[in-house]
């Protein structure tokens, strides 16, 4: 599998087999380094109960069954807080990227007046926190506590992100933009139909980047809701890994099976929580490909 | 700290007064009307950044404060209520006989994960670059990723039950007749499980920023490249690394900026008594001495010091980067 | 092309301008009403009969904050028994597992409109101190007199604040004389080596443990723990407690005969116990992983049968006990139970568990204080059917006139009441309770064996469970004894020794040591003395 593919375009060198060689040992090595400990708790999910508490689970399910999973599914809040969840990841990566890019363009203009000020004042906010009560109480005061805006809104510009596409708006060649200024485009019209496609690579992924910020909120997500309804996947499973065996200590609730044990219960949820998110990869990864040719065009 | 536009204005209008002035302003006005769309653009950036970020740093104040929540009507009237105490919540940060200690931890530590972590994500986007079969690529890619979304508490759980006394690395070394290695309660191999665990969890999503940089390197440079005979080391060496300096320099800052602040929680979960005095960072520190109290003004007065430090350091990195490399992220 | 991206912008700022504007109003809303309350309770404690008027069942939905939990309160059936049995509808919400406290501080003080809060004594004792709470004892002299009724003078004495008015209603740990800690052993294995009773000294302990090793060298973790199931406070000990009763160590802050308050490190015996763990640390006989044990890689290391002896409760010891009959085919007579141990001179202190599991307490912001403290003497009414439920449905009585649990209904439709429970009539409760413990065979069978057959002398009373909020105790206490556990743990693991200790109080003093003994002999002095 691996010759058919490398042959075409020019015959490669020693050093480029070297390299490629290296490339496939190197990465399949790192590919199993990450995704086997990842192995376990996926097995730990499908696995019988007192198996997954005696840590007699490895790499691969023991004594298989499927009612851990399914109790994540239908007795618990898990599609609730996976619609949250997936409501704040959609809207707020759509409001992140089009805020971020509208930011990035201007300040990338090196003759834009204001633009040390602004991304000044960008750099220090990256930096200074005014801390947890600040932060809850301008929530509070615009009265947007407990709703999806309150998960949104205060994560609009991750600035670090801001700073990609700015840097990669920089590097873009000046003549195109130039000759199209001379056509008669403006400033939108130049970002919108010249730089923005110029840019799909960078923009898919801030993008990934932000879908990813706001799937992980925890801590924010925690703070700024109060109602059972409201919370996500993040919530849940933190809650979920938390209180699974440490408040049934006066009396425990007793209503779990063999089968069904705190450990596996995690194990299970982590597993349904994160695949969503990995399955957008590979969707981002279409983008960088369409980069590429684009890229090409330009030069 | 003054703007480079107001620099000119100044300098330049001592000499010819008035005129120079006027035509300054007129070239703004100018700018201002063939350009008005890039500021209408960058409203709702400056209404995220006014609201959400510059907004809650009028609650800095409570670092320098005893801050009690309930000393009026609501916890943001309660920060101008509460009463000034001057430096008090820094001493006990600093004054502390443990403080260079785990400030010392703070650094060795988070130096140590950027020597060995630093490099890996960028050797991984450049080699997964060379992966030719677009599927086992995105195999690879994808897979490296997933473990970036699992946290600290879970990370954990899965090492403890790989590296624990009686864990399947241990009874490996015990089958072979070596003796148990005490991964978390040993001082010397301690640091290498953090740097490890680390390296497991983030590698992947930093590959991530770096593979959208090497898709923006335009790919007639290495055709061109191999029509003058270069191998594919220096096209590596003199087409990629270049291309992918920008983003190498940004991370590169921001992860200096830093070097106070990351690692809490994974410190936090993985260490113990025993490896304190290799372990035990700032926020680990502040935490356990602050612990039961929701001491607030306690933990914005460590944040306030870690800013300061992170906003001299990249603002220095920044610095360095353009006078000796011309580059810089703003 | 312009419209397209002003409609864009639009669109952002409208979301997020929308999202304000739309709640701004009901966010300032609560504050005014806020101050109107508080303005009519005070008016209330000094004219004795004006207490708010009752809106009745039905007329108010009461919104209760509690702790956090793996089930959904609100769907759980036990909500739907309350509202049957009390007839007043109530929201249910959660505390954060992580972080509780602050969020808990915030949303008090941001005006949350909570009507009931479940809290731990320390937050509780935190809320008291910021003046966030309703006073109570109007409230309770009109509508709540069965909850009066259903706890002693000194319970109500401890949730009092320092202005003397009633600051939350006592829900109190369930069993007074109740050998919470103590250790599970694997009876097979112990029979094995030549061991047939469980140790009952601290010697023949010391001589069991020192047996297995012999016996079964490395093959197996002799003796596993700690057992911590809380994060702080007296579930939190690095040092079973089943050993510290032998040298005469039962609590962090002790009083000799003198009446004199005293830490833990200037007991007696506190030198002979640290030098005993760091001996059977040395020696191979615990667990090398002791520092950074967590509930579930204790659970594994037990239930997996890599550990002979392990630190529990009744909880570990329910959970464990099926996994092993499961798993190794154990039965019941393979598990042994290790009780308070005797010192080498006969003597041993275990401290009574009477003290206090949550106080529930009415926020300032509640505009409800009398529906709830109605609400709560409903249900102590009802007490049998909320917490245990019907005779011949969900229990029976026994031959000896005991509650036994009639299974699985009892533990389907009772199984979680105890997150709901505000406040108790103690007596009653006290009788009903086991039948709790008695719904899990694994819970009785350590339970029957620890606590039942306990030597009631070894008790020692909890001095201080009753003691009000105190400032400096409040503010420093659990970091002193998180620094104490953690000393002992760097002694253990041999980073420090004992002749730090001097250097340890040293800096334990700095941290707010002395105040708080201070605040500690004080109030034992007015209370006892």
């Amino acid at each position: 599998m691996k010759k058919k593919h490398i042959g075409h375009g020019i015959a490669m060198d020693a050093s480029e087999k070297f390299v490629t060689i290296f490339a496939y040992i190197l990465m399949t090595v790192f590919a199993l380094v990450a995704i086997l400990p990842c192995l376990h708790v996926v097995s730990k999910a499908f696995s019988k109960g007192t198996y997954v508490t005696a840590g007699l689970v490895n790499f691969w399910p023991k004594g298989f069954q499927l009612e851990t999973i399914k109790y994540i599914l239908f007795q618990t809040d898990f599609f609730n807080a996976l619609k949250n969840t997936l409501i704040v990841t959609i809207v707020g990566t759509a409001v992140s990227v089009i805020a971020s890019v509208t930011t990035a363009y201007p300040l990338s203009k090196p003759q834009f007046k204001g633009r040390k000020v602004i991304t000044l004042l960008y750099v220090f906010s990256m930096v200074f926190f005014g801390g947890m009560i600040p932060a809850y109480m301008v929530i509070q005061m615009l009265g947007i506590k407990d709703t999806y805006a309150a998960m949104i809104l205060p994560f609009a510009i991750v600035q670090f992100n801001m700073f990609i596409v700015k840097n990669y708006f920089e590097g873009l060649p000046e003549t195109i933009e130039e000759s199209a200024r001379i056509d008669g485009a403006g400033d939108l019209r130049i970002l919108v139909s010249i730089v923005c496609p110029m840019s799909t690579p960078v923009i898919a992924t801030v993008a990934l980047l932000y879908a990813i910020n706001y799937w992980n909120n925890y801590f924010h997500a925690m703070m700024y809701t109060q109602s059972p309804s409201m919370q996500t996947l993040q919530v849940y499973l933190y809650n979920l890994i938390q209180s699974g065996s440490g408040y049934l200590e006066n009396m425990a609730g007793g209503t779990l099976t063999s089968n069904i044990t705190p450990e596996g219960l995690t194990a299970a949820a982590v597993t349904l929580s994160i695949i969503p998110i990995i399955l957008l990869y590979p969707f981002v990864q279409r983008f960088l490909i369409k980069g590429i040719t684009i890229g090409s065009v330009k030069g | 700290m003054t703007t480079p536009p107001q620099n000119a204005l100044t300098s330049k209008a001592a000499p010819t007064t008035g005129s120079l002035l006027a035509q300054k302003m007129r070239s703004l006005g100018y700018y201002l009307r063939q350009h008005w769309v890039l500021y209408v653009m960058l409203i709702p950036g400056l209404f995220f950044l006014f609201i959400y970020k510059l907004l809650p740093l009028w609650g800095l104040q409570i670092a320098f404060k005893d801050y009690k929540i309930f000393a009026a009507s609501d916890p943001w009237s309660a920060i101008a209520a509460s009463k000034w105490v001057g430096l008090k919540h820094f001493k006990r940060l600093f004054g502390s006989s443990q403080f260079i200690k785990v400030l010392l931890n703070t650094l060795e530590i988070n130096f140590l994960k950027i020597l060995w972590l630093f490099p890996i994500p960028i050797l991984c986007a450049i080699l997964l670059n060379e992966i030719r079969n677009k599927l086992y690529q995105k195999l690879c890619q994808t897979l490296i990723y997933v473990p970036y979304f699992f946290s600290w508490v879970l990370i954990f759980g899965i090492f403890y039950s790989l590296l624990g006394s009686y864990g399947i690395i241990n009874t490996v070394i015990t089958a072979l007749g070596g003796s148990r290695i005490n991964f978390f309660g040993d001082q010397s191999v301690f640091r290498s499980v953090l740097v490890f665990t680390e390296g497991w969890k983030e590698v992947g999503y930093n590959t991530v920023i770096y593979l959208a940089a090497i898709t923006g390197i335009d790919v007639t440079l290495y055709e061109a490249a191999r029509v003058d005979g270069a191998n594919k080391f220096q096209q590596i060496w003199s087409i990629t690394l270049p291309g992918l300096l920008p983003t190498i320099i940004l991370m590169l800052i921001m992860k200096v900026g830093y070097i106070l602040t990351t690692g809490f929680e994974q410190v936090l979960v993985f260490y113990s008594p025993a490896v304190y005095d290799v372990a035990d960072i700032i926020e680990t520190y502040v935490y356990r001495i602050g612990m039961g109290q929701a001491d607030f003004s306690l933990a914005t007065a460590l944040g306030l010091f870690n800013a300061v430090i992170a906003f001299i350091l990249i603002v220095g990195a920044n610095t360095v980067s353009k006078k000796t490399l011309g580059r810089s992220i703003w | 092309m312009k419209k397209v991206f002003a409609l864009f912008l639009c669109l952002v700022m409208v979301l997020s301008l929308a999202a304000c504007g739309t709640k701004a109003p009901a966010a300032t809303d609560p504050k005014s009403p806020v101050k109107d309350n508080s303005a009519g309770t005070e008016g209330s404690s000094s004219e004795q009969p004006n207490v708010p008027a009752l809106k009745g069942p039905g007329n108010v939905t009461l919104k209760r904050l509690g702790y956090n939990v793996a089930f959904d309160p609100n769907t759980d059936i036990n909500a739907q028994v309350l509202e049957e049995s009390t007839g007043y509808h109530a929201e249910y919400y959660m505390l954060p597992a992580e972080n509780a406290d602050e969020k808990l501080l915030m949303d008090i003080s941001g005006g949350a409109d909570y009507d009931v809060v479940s809290a731990s004594v320390n937050q509780w004792r935190t809320l008291v101190a910021q003046g966030a709470l309703q006073p109570l004892d109007d409230l309770l002299e009109v509508y709540g007199q069965d909850i009066l009724a259903g706890n002693s003078e000194t319970v109500w004495n401890a949730v009092r604040g320092d202005d003397g008015h009633i600051y939350g209603v006592p829900y109190m740990y369930p069993h007074s004389k109740e050998i919470a800690m103590f250790m599970i052993a694997r009876m097979d294995l112990l029979k094995a080596a030549g061991i047939t009773e469980v140790p009952t000294t601290i010697d023949e302990f010391y001589d069991c443990l020192v047996t297995l090793k012999q016996y079964y060298g490395d093959e197996y973790i002799i003796l596993a723990g700690p057992f911590r199931p809380a994060s702080e406070g007296n579930e939190n000990w690095v040092i079973p407690k089943t050993l510290a009763c032998a040298f005469g160590i039962y609590n962090d802050w002790m009083v000799d005969e003198n009446g004199k308050v005293y830490y833990m490190t200037e007991a007696e015996g506190f030198p002979d116990m640290i030098a005993f763990l760091q001996k059977l640390y040395n020696e191979g006989l615990i667990d090398p992983d002791w520092a950074i044990n967590t509930d579930s890689t204790l659970k594994e290391k037990f239930t997996s049968g890599k550990a002979i002896i392990t630190c529990g409760n009744r909880a570990l010891s329910d959970f464990c006990s099926a996994a092993l009959i499961e798993n190794l085919g154990l039965d019941w007579d393979d598990l042994g139970y290790i009780s308070a141990l005797k010192g080498s001179d006969g003597t041993c202190t275990y401290q009574s568990t009477e003290a206090f599991n949550m106080v529930a307490c009415i926020p300032k912001s509640s505009q409800n204080a009398a529906d709830v403290v109605n609400w709560w003497n409903l249900r102590i009414k009802d007490q049998l059917y909320i917490m245990i439920g019907e005779e011949g449905v969900h229990f029976n009585y026994d031959e000896n006139h005991q509650i036994a649990p009639i299974n699985p209904i009892f533990a389907q439709e009772r199984g979680n009441s105890y997150w709901y429970v505000d406040v108790t009539n103690q007596k009653e409760f006290e009788y009903e309770w086991p039948a709790r413990v008695r719904k899990s065979e694994g819970q009785w069978h350590a339970f029957s064996a620890v606590t039942m057959n306990a030597d009631q002398s070894i008790f020692v009373p909890n001095t201080f469970a009753f003691m009000p909020a105190k400032e400096n105790y409040t503010t420093y206490n659990t970091t002193l004894f998180n620094s104490l556990q953690d000393y002992i743990l760097q002694v253990m693991s041999g980073t420090r020794t004992i002749d730090d200790l001097d250097t340890f109080m040293a800096d334990w003093k700095n941290a707010g040591g002395e105040d708080v003994r201070n605040d500690l002999q004080t109030w034992y002095d007015e209370f006892y003395g």
